[in-house]
């Protein structure tokens, strides 16, 4: 299936043709189809779900329900978006269920989450850019859920307030309230700002 | 200021409703120069600053909220390229968990009678599209779309063709449609017969997009 | 009544029969192992519910067997031969375990291709 892969960076029409196609051949029932545009559509959604989710595991997990739920409502899509787009707003949905379902877990012990913040080991600081992103991964716990994701979708993956609206299912006005407080805390909390 | 507090947690007793106030009511913050904070990282946000008005250049309390996320900024970059590094993601794994679901998953759909009317002998209309669908693509340069396979009423009894089918096709530029569409009935129909035994009447065939192949990225499409 | 194997005895012959039919890849649901048969757990999975694909049943009582084949077929074989070898293999199956009896209505759905 040659030049078949159309996510959602680059406008391909000859892979957005054959997106298309392999969809509707999915919807009818056809597993090889499905296939195919899971190889084309999972690396960009574990990225989309590990910087969602902060670590790989759980994003895998979430993609993999992902796809299965598409599967399922397959017959009822009808093409009406991308199956890019489409993928990318069940992958988010799902990813904000599980942070949803893991918060009150991770204040009251903090310890059970693999990528907690580690504020015991801070030996001298070796590299501070690392340091940073380190810095940065932890301040992101401090966010809600929706300021999470909206703020990773703006800023992680570059996507536009209008999409992000649409993948999360609110407002612009909305995503860009939750993108400012996400900032503002996230500047705070990493001491960037006084 | 505490630095470490959920805004939207602070202000209300229900935590997740933080779209419904917005912003610049209860969490912006009015700078000494009296600008509000969302509107000068707005401004940030949208461009190169030395577009808009002088003031955010020359009033240090806007510069120094834009310096902070600067240095936001340049963390995030660095977690951003951390996290990109999928190219090389193996999806193999992934996608054979979920084909294991998939697979054993049994979709509703429709039998259509085998044989004679009779024999009680069927096959799922899925599993003959897919039959129909690669014997489409045997014609050259033609991609198979949907493929749907509708029982006709059998009651006059003649024992004649009880299926029609229903192909769309993604076909290749400047050949003729009538004669393609043509080969494409004779081997979905000689398929039909010899593959599943299925016995088609009409086969409609809707050419739904037309793939240019001057290019020779399309050689190798059809096996 | 008639002696003869066990309903769910009955079950797994009749499964083992159809699954020794040319042409017929496995019996539906239980194929996990289906073009992955190097992973472990596929084997289990074949090895778990060899019946799957049968139904067996006598409806209202009657002395008539009613039995549902659901396979997948090769790719490489008509499909409506296989269902029809797979009807036939159980009818004999049947006759040979029951020869007094009426001979048995058997249904065959053609579920997958390989």
């Amino acid at each position: 299936m040659a030049g078949a892969c159309s996510q959602n960076a680059p406008p391909d029409v000859q892979g957005e043709v054959e997106d298309a196609l392999l969809t509707v051949r999915a919807a009818e029932g056809d597993e090889d189809a499905f296939a195919a545009l899971m190889q084309c559509h999972a690396p960009a959604l574990i990225r989309l779900a590990t910087r969602l989710l902060g670590n790989r595991s759980e994003a895998e997990d979430a993609v993999q329900e992902a796809f299965i739920n598409a599967w399922r409502r397959l017959p009822e899509f009808h093409n009406r978006s991308s199956f890019g787009t489409w993928m990318y707003r069940i992958t988010t949905n799902r990813c904000l269920n599980v942070l949803r379902a893991r918060k009150p877990v991770a204040t009251l012990e903090a310890a059970g989450d693999p990528p907690a913040p580690e504020h015991s080991a801070s030996p001298a600081r070796i590299a501070e850019a690392r340091d940073a992103v380190r810095e940065l991964r932890e301040a992101l716990d401090l966010l809600s859920v929706e300021q999470r994701a909206c703020w990773v979708l703006r800023e992680l993956d570059g996507q536009s307030y209008e999409f992000i609206a649409d993948a999360v299912g609110i407002s612009q006005e909305a995503v860009r309230a939750r993108v400012f407080r996400a900032r503002r805390c996230l500047t705070q909390a990493m001491g960037a700002w006084r | 200021m505490t630095a470490h507090t959920d805004p939207s947690d602070a202000h209300s007793g229900s935590p997740h409703t933080d779209d419904t106030h917005t912003g610049d009511v209860h969490d912006d913050e009015r700078l000494p120069c009296g600008r509000l904070l969302s509107q000068v990282w707005d401004d940030w946000e949208r461009g190169p600053a030395d577009t808009a008005d002088p003031h955010l250049r020359t009033c240090p309390h806007c510069r120094r909220s834009v310096r902070g996320l600067d240095e936001l900024e340049s963390a995030v970059r660095d977690l951003r390229d951390e996290t990109t590094d999928t190219s090389a993601y193996d999806t193999t794994s992934l996608t054979q968990r979920v084909m294991d679901v998939v697979r054993l998953e049994l979709r509703p759909g429709r039998p259509l009678s085998l044989g004679e009317p009779a024999e009680d002998l069927w096959i799922m209309e899925s599993v003959a599209a897919r039959t129909l669908r690669a014997a489409a693509e045997s014609v050259s340069g033609v991609r198979a779309g949907s493929c749907r396979l509708l029982p006709l009423d059998i009651s006059d009894g003649t024992g004649g063709p009880v299926v029609e089918v229903s192909l769309a096709l993604h076909a290749p530029a400047r050949v003729p449609l009538p004669e393609l569409a043509d080969q494409v009935r004779g081997r979905v129909r000689e398929a039909a017969d010899r593959e599943l035994g299925l016995a088609i009447g009409a086969v409609d065939i809707r050419v739904t997009d037309l793939i240019d192949t001057t290019a020779d990225s399309q050689e190798g499409e059809t096996r | 009544m008639t002696t003869g194997p066990a309903p769910g005895a009955l079950t797994e012959e009749i499964a083992r029969t159809v699954q020794g039919v040319p042409g017929v890849a496995f019996l539906r649901p239980g194929l996990a192992g289906r073009l992955r048969s190097t992973l472990p757990r596929a084997q289990e999975g074949r090895d778990r519910a060899p019946t799957a694909g049968v139904r067996l049943s006598r409806p209202g009582g009657t002395e008539r067997w009613h039995v549902e084949i659901h396979l997948v077929a090769l790719g490489q074989v008509r499909a409506l031969d296989v269902a029809r070898a797979a009807r036939r293999s159980v009818e004999e199956y049947l006759l040979s375990v029951f020869p007094a009896e009426a001979s048995a209505h058997v249904t065959v759905t053609v579920t997958g291709r390989v």
